[in-house]
């Protein structure tokens, strides 16, 4: 008995030591009840200090906080936000804003010229996602207070549409220097955090900024954050009602989600999947300097089968690397290579590689086990044999950066054509790692990006179609998610985003 | 006894340093690349260079695990590279969520085991049977499934507890009570099973045994029998199971509180392991063995009291 009586003692002692320690947290979910909106991202928060800011899903962590400098409709038209209006200049390289005037940041500091440039100059001096849609920027004048001058290095097409999103977002200029941002967010945005209520890494709680100028955007009065990465566990939640919207990572949980009574929205997240060929030059494998080849390899691929099969139906057939709902894309391209391996092995023969050849690609069965299986047997069919090289998941995108591999299965996110031009295409490009270069490229690219309106939508297409002719990939699908909902919560999924902005977010009837 | 305990924490303190070694050199030789992983896909080469110099990470390794141990020594586990979160404050926030559904479930294995074994030595027959049966089972089913099962049928479908999320007790005690019931009932069972077990083979031996016999022939009543006497003498093989489940318990809370969504020291561990956040997964690793060496220094403890033919001087 007296054994029992020591474990029980402690045991309680040292659970109540262990309570001790606690920080806060709201452990209840609440129901929709239009007051509180209770998300679960599926990704760890990054440091709240925009310099090291992420895009996609990181972008719903800095959402209530921060507000950005321009607001972009669900269909990503650029719409005044604390710019009120923006103009280029002829050139191009000068994009000035007219500030919207009064605004303040929760610690009192004025938001004004002189903070957007603080923010701007310090975001891009940062080492992540957000910095990088800003490295246009060589300077930032202060023309007034209310008047800021963005002076470019060349024009940049994408800059305008990047300012409505984590790049553009701002945070007081105070807590920059001071070097607090990395652990507390300080910011101008629609709700400020509640540091009692929030326990870093599982919940993070917003409340209402009294002083926000646009409060009738932002319905609920209070926003929780409570990170999920477990696809049963996030499941789980949304049944039991303890959060109200998250994003299903795993296809196989749709089923039971809308049998809960769950609503269950399917959008294209922007992520491009397939082969994504690096060696277009054939420096590694000279077959595929051929064009011929690398239609052969387009041609290979069952894509309609595969987004059944390997991705369960979250994603639709293409042959672009461009974003569906970006002007680059041209939806009668998608019909250019349908599934035909007569056809690439005939191509294969022309190209004189009547018994195919060889490639080394990278090993990506942990986490993209069918995808793999997929390639490597459609590459076979047509008589390509392919050796698997087993690297470390973790050593994976360096490998592939440093230009090890001719070809790859890859997913790379797509977002506005300008975007997908600088990350993909343009031969300095960072996932151009053989750094591939065509004349006729790079003459749409330079004119692209001068251009404006409909020229530049026309270039952006004529470069697409030129790409998707000279087979530069062979993508499968653009990627689809399903992001479930309780039923007293609506939303609208958002152009280029990889789960929907707070402010898509409305209490239902 | 002091020398023995001097000696045991002097031991762990080497344990310690010999495992954080290990792992410091197990994270730098995986060949990971973090830095990519906190920058992102679209990050520049210029941009992953600066954040590898920011971290250190163009030091030699015999260099950062220097810096480390001298600020470990300390009391400062570093920030962590991915959340910029202080290591120290979040095994704070953490720790509490782990060590309660450990606890919890150490405490009902140590009663349900203990109730179970002894009514089977005692009583025998059929009681005997189920409870071996019952054991079998539950060693054999793993603590996940379990884990999966609570949290559909009585989280979601019966909504008696909640299937996902942590209350810290100090915000709720009912609450916190509720939200690691579930939890610790899926890790205990595993518990449950392989320490009754022992307490009963335990049981039925002592029971046999010539001291027992001349006890009862006394007169002594039953009871006092079975909890003064017999139970103390089978108690300190019980006791070794008990503490050895401690540490499978720590290494089951992993996957326990994935399935219902808390953010302990499991899943901690985890996520920064398969990210290579080396500040975390070092925090986390000094803090569970620090925890292990303390755990089984209490056990020899309560061992040399429960019988003291094995106090040592």
């Amino acid at each position: 008995m007296r054994r029992i009586a020591l474990t029980a003692v402690s045991a309680v002692l040292m659970l109540s030591v262990a309570a001790c320690g606690s920080g806060s947290g709201s452990g209840s979910g609440n129901a929709a009840t239009g007051g509180t909106l209770t998300l679960a991202p599926v990704i760890a928060a990054q440091p709240w200090d925009l310099a090291d800011a992420g895009l996609g899903n990181n972008a719903q962590y800095y959402q209530p906080v921060y507000d950005p400098l321009l607001r972009l409709s669900p269909t990503a038209e650029v719409k005044p936000n604390l710019a009120t209006k923006w103009s280029y200049d002829a050139a191009r390289t000068v994009l000035t804003l007219t500030l919207r005037s009064g605004v303040k940041f929760t610690d009192g500091t004025a938001l004004d010229a002189a903070a957007v440039k603080a923010n701007l100059l310090h975001t891009k001096g940062g080492s992540s996602e957000a910095a990088g849609q800003l490295t246009s920027i060589s300077g930032v004048d202060v023309v007034n207070a209310t008047t800021v001058a963005i002076k470019l290095s060349a024009p940049d097409p994408s800059l305008v549409p990047n300012l409505g999103n984590v790049a553009g977002m701002m945070a007081s200029p105070k807590a920059i220097t001071a070097g607090t941002l990395k652990t507390a967010p300080v910011g101008s945005g629609p709700y400020a955090m509640d540091k009692s209520a929030t326990t870093a890494g599982s919940t993070y709680t917003f409340v209402r900024n009294p002083d926000y100028w646009n409060k009738a955007a932002f319905p609920f009065d209070k926003i929780v954050l409570k990170p999920l990465t477990d696809p049963t566990a996030v499941l789980n939640a949304l049944r039991s009602g303890q959060i109200n919207g998250a994003l299903l990572a795993s296809a196989k949980n749709v089923a039971p989600a809308r049998s809960s009574g769950l609503n269950v929205t399917k959008y294209t997240s922007g992520d491009v999947e397939g082969v994504y060929i690096w060696d277009r030059e054939g420096k590694i494998v000279k077959a595929l300097g051929d064009v011929r080849v690398r239609q052969a390899l387009n041609y290979a691929f069952d894509r309609s089968t595969i987004v059944k099969t390997a991705k369960q139906g979250l994603g639709k057939a293409t042959t672009q690397i461009f974003n569906p709902a970006g002007s680059a894309f041209d939806s009668s391209l998608d019909s250019k290579y349908p599934y035909d391996p007569t056809k690439a092995k005939q191509l294969l023969a022309e190209a004189g590689y009547p018994q195919g050849f060889s490639v080394t690609v990278p090993d990506v069965s942990s986490v993209f086990p069918d995808q793999q299986a997929a390639m490597v047997q459609q590459l076979e069919d047509i008589g390509i044999k392919v050796k698997v090289d087993k690297i470390p998941p973790t050593q994976l995108i360096s490998a592939l950066l440093a230009g090890k591999y001719p070809l790859s299965y890859m997913t790379l996110a797509s977002f506005r054509p300008w975007d997908t031009i600088q990350i993909e295409v343009a031969k300095s490009a960072l996932w151009n790692p053989l750094h591939s270069e065509d004349p006729k490229v790079t003459d749409l690219i330079t004119k692209a990006q001068s251009a404006t309106g409909a020229t530049q939508d026309a270039l952006f297409k004529e470069l697409n179609t030129y790409l998707v002719d000279q087979a530069w990939n062979a993508p499968w699908d653009s990627v689809e998610s399903n992001y479930a909902t309780t039923k007293g919560v609506t939303f609208t999924p958002q152009a280029f985003a990889a789960v929907p902005p707070i402010y898509n977010f409305k209490p239902a009837g | 006894m002091i020398v023995f305990l001097v000696r045991r924490i002097a031991a762990g303190l080497v344990l310690v340093l010999v495992i954080a070694t290990t792992t410091f050199a197990l994270m730098g030789l995986t060949g990971s690349d973090p830095v990519r992983q906190i920058v992102g896909q679209t990050a520049t080469q210029q941009q992953v260079a600066a954040k590898s110099a920011e971290l250190g990470l163009d030091q030699p390794m015999v260099v950062r695990y220097g810096h480390w141990l001298a600020d470990a020594v300390h009391g400062d586990l570093g920030i962590s590279w991915f959340s910029s979160e202080s290591v120290t404050t979040s095994l704070a926030n953490k720790l509490p969520v782990t060590l309660s559904i450990v606890l919890a479930a150490l405490l009902l294995s140590a009663v349900l085991s203990t109730v179970l074994g002894v009514a089977a030595a005692v009583r025998r027959g059929v009681l005997d049977q189920l409870v071996q049966f019952l054991a079998v089972l539950g060693f054999a089913v793993p603590s996940f499934l379990v884990a999966l099962v609570f949290a559909v049928v009585i989280g979601v479908h019966l909504g008696w507890l909640p299937a996902t999320g942590y209350v810290p007790l100090a915000d709720s005690a009912g609450g916190w009570l509720k939200s690691i019931t579930l939890p610790a009932l899926s890790l205990a069972v595993g518990a449950i099973a392989a320490t009754a077990q022992q307490v009963r083979g335990s049981m039925v031996d002592v029971l046999r045994a010539d001291y027992i016999r001349t006890l009862r022939s006394r007169g002594i009543s039953e009871r006092s029998l079975l909890f003064r006497h017999a139970l103390r003498n089978a108690a300190p093989a019980a006791l070794t199971v008990l503490a050895l489940q401690f540490i499978g318990l720590v290494g089951g809370a992993v996957v326990v509180e994935k399935v219902f969504g808390l953010n302990g020291i499991g899943s901690q561990a985890t996520s920064a392991g398969s990210q290579g956040d080396t500040p975390v997964v070092m925090g986390v690793v000094v803090v569970m063995v620090a925890i292990v060496v303390v755990v089984n220094i209490l056990m020899d403890l309560a061992y040399g009291w429960l019988n003291p033919k094995v106090r040592v001087g």
